[in-house]
């Protein structure tokens, strides 16, 4: 943006739409006094908005951005748990230890965003949905709305995976062993715990059914693995997989052979029986199948030790996708259904509800869980939502297909920094957006799929979707 | 037009083009002005200084000047056929305007703002993600060469329509660097076509442009009189294309 005299004017709006969201908090003062007329502190109501969306990462900042820009007058506010953003994804360099990646530079402030783009944000836990009377219930008061967005991101499923293990002891595999996939504290404590292991080896599970950033698992694997190796510390990095599938699996599997030699370790068919956080052991069952043929497979039983462990758990969508009561997949996940209609084929509205829309992580559609993704839906979505709220239609299958909608790249080495890439076309397939990737070979010359160009256009592709979301 | 840039231009003392902005040699832009900017008239030399013949450019090599700014990078192209002319291109604000076509004895010499409208990525001296892909050489981001892509995240823009979209995640035109041709056959920048993101540039690159070009100050200093081009490959360290 420049500084035209038209950008005035807009910022002008945006200062006008900013003291409205501040309004939201004076109406709290305000509904205070009015207290002693509301039984319980969830019945006590902000304020209402004409879009609220709940989660104010990739997806939902990139919803409540793009309806701003889309028309200013629109009336929108995020409600998020936590003050500041933390990035997941290009997480897995600071691990890795590359140079100049740390802790600071994947975490944001919401400050600059809502200034800038003029939409709200109420920092609150979300407690309850109540569609009917189009109220969000949050630990700060109620929020009225005329249009959700659910874009709250995923939660692990311990007690699906692992459905002997009491609260104290998923408790404390969180302490122990973080997943590190919902950014924030997790992603601190496995920094600290890589950044000071000992000598030993690194396990980091992949679990089965559909979870966030399917490459994220194997790439931490290889930055870690060049964080070992740079500090010298005497171990392996072992992947337990619960399949076999290894997302960009051959590009994958040609750094690990060439770069990590017998360092990086992949495992396939591992389920893991328990762990034994005290005493860092984990007993696992690996099935090895002789032929295709072969549906049972013969399953030993082994115990390994590890000097850090990151336990990916099941992942699923965030609670906040049942608090709301719309129509779910049936498999663990819980993915959201989505509308489908002949004008619309493909839609970001839930098939439950016309006022209730979802994106990112969430959504039935069969599209890649990853931030550009989240994005991209984003972006769709509030074009859904704007052409609701001025009264005309728009079908995201006019968008569709979509070459090259989502670029992912994961770092493979440190020195000299490598990428590679996978490169996903989006589609209408059936009732949902459908996706087929292919994972190009970024040097070409001497036919491999890494290069240093892809490892410094992961740099690029983190630092341009930063811009994206909080400029 | 940006009066905080008019203001500027008038500060330097600069021959301002004192026109109405949204008229280049009678040429209408764009319908209310507000996406065509008059800078001063720069004229493209070589890098010892001496002015550019438009008939010496080879055929799809990129190259690099800076303009408005002296940090702003900007690519010139001279495409191996004639552009489309009268081109319709539409803001994401949903301003339409116009790009008349590409200069030069046969039409085909373009120029664009190289900064991605998408996410912003641009070469710096030490790697260019985005540049032109020659016919003969594949690109991802697209079908067809001959196109303009930002390997960032694969955005495909028509080197020979204005800098349409044709693909991936950006949704609004490159800005085009309307550009004159005389008859001596130098070639000079006179303006900004498009939705333009300096403001939002110098805010993001604060760090590289300090790095890059001494200070803020030199950075956001407008260019005068003349601006040297060189190639790509001469202006970046390392050129990374899909």
């Amino acid at each position: 943006m420049n500084n035209s005299r038209r950008d005035l004017l807009k910022f002008a709006g945006i200062s006008a739409a900013a003291a409205a969201v501040t309004g939201c908090s004076a109406v709290t003062g305000g509904a205070s006094s009015t207290a002693s007329d509301t039984k319980t502190a969830a019945c006590k109501l902000l304020g209402k908005h004409q879009v609220v969306i709940i989660g104010g990462g990739w997806g939902g900042l990139t919803v409540a951005k793009e309806l701003k820009k889309i028309d200013s007058k629109f009336d929108v506010t995020i409600i998020e748990k936590n003050d500041s953003f933390m990035s997941c994804p290009f997480s897995n360099a600071n691990l890795g230890g590359l140079n100049g990646v740390n802790l600071s530079m994947l975490t944001h402030d919401y400050a600059q965003a809502v200034e800038k783009n003029g939409y709200g944000m109420l920092t609150a836990v979300v407690t309850g949905i109540d569609r009917e009377k189009k109220v969000v219930h949050t630990s700060m008061g109620g929020v009225a709305y005329d249009i959700l967005v659910l874009a709250p991101g995923i939660d692990y499923n311990y007690k699906e995976q692992f459905p002997t293990w009491s609260d104290a002891k998923i408790a404390q595999a969180r302490r122990a062993a973080p997943g590190a996939l919902v950014p924030g504290g997790e992603h601190v404590t496995l920094d600290r715990m890589v950044k000071n292991m000992d000598d030993g080896d690194v396990i980091i599970t992949v679990p089965s059914g559909k979870f966030r950033c399917p490459p994220a698992p194997f790439e931490r694997a290889s930055m870690i693995a060049n964080f070992m190796k740079n500090e010298g510390i005497e171990g392996k990095v072992i992947m337990l997989n619960e399949t076999d599938s290894i997302s960009k699996g051959a590009a994958f599997k040609e750094s690990w052979k060439e770069i990590n030699g017998d360092m990086v370790e992949h495992r396939s068919n591992c389920r893991i029986v328990d762990v034994d956080f005290d005493k860092k052991e984990i007993t696992y069952e690996q099935t090895v199948y002789k032929d295709e043929d072969d549906t049972d497979g013969v399953k030993t039983s082994k115990t390994i030790k590890y000097s850090v462990f990151n336990l990916i758990p099941h992942n699923m969508s965030n609670p906040v996708i049942e608090m709301s009561g719309v129509a779910t997949t049936p498999d663990a996940f819980k993915k959201v259904k989505m509308a489908s209609s002949a004008d619309k084929p493909v839609s970001f509205q839930t098939q439950s509800d016309a006022s209730v829309y979802a994106v990112g992580d969430v959504v039935g559609h069969a599209i890649p869980p990853s931030g550009q993704t989240a994005i991209w839906s984003g972006k769709e979505c509030a074009k859904e939502i704007a052409h609701v709220l001025h009264g005309k239609s728009y079908s995201v299958a006019s968008a569709l297909p979509y070459t090259s909608a989502n670029v992912c790249y994961s770092m493979v080495n440190g020195n000299p920094e490598e990428g590679i890439m996978v490169n996903h076309e989006f589609m209408v397939a059936g009732p949902v957006i459908g996706s087929k990737g292919s994972v190009p070979k970024g040097d070409e010359a001497n036919n491999k799929f890494r290069s240093t160009g892809l490892g410094k256009a992961a740099r690029e592709w983190y630092r341009g979707a930063m811009r994206d979301l909080f400029n | 037009m940006d009066r905080r840039n008019f203001l500027k231009v008038v500060a330097a003392g600069a021959t301002v083009v004192a026109v109405n902005p949204s008229l280049i040699r009678g040429n209408l832009y764009a319908s209310d002005g507000t996406l065509y900017k008059a800078y001063e008239r720069t004229q493209l030399t070589d890098a010892s200084g001496n002015p550019i013949k438009a008939s010496i450019l080879k055929k799809e090599v990129n190259y690099i000047f800076n303009y408005p700014y002296a940090s702003t990078p900007c690519m010139l192209i001279n495409l191996p056929q004639a552009t489309e002319k009268d081109v319709k291109l539409k803001s994401d604000s949903g301003e339409e305007y116009v790009w008349k076509s590409g200069v030069g004895k046969e039409g085909t010499i373009v120029a664009y703002v190289a900064i991605c409208t998408h996410q912003l990525t641009h070469p710096t001296p030490n790697e260019s993600f985005i540049a032109y892909v020659p016919k003969a050489v594949k690109t991802m981001a697209y079908d067809k060469s001959g196109v303009i892509v930002c390997s960032s995240h694969l955005s495909a823009f028509d080197a020979g329509a204005g800098g349409r979209v044709l693909g991936g995640a950006a949704t609004q035109p490159l800005c085009a660097v309307v550009l004159e041709h005389k008859e001596d056959d130098t070639l000079w920048a006179v303006g900004i076509l498009g939705q333009d993101s300096f403001h939002d540039y110098f805010k993001e690159f604060r760090p590289e442009l300090k790095e890059f070009y001494g200070g803020m100050a030199e950075a956001k200093k407008l260019v005068s009189f003349s601006v040297k081009t060189v190639t790509l490959s001469e202006f970046t360290k390392e050129i990374i294309q899909y």
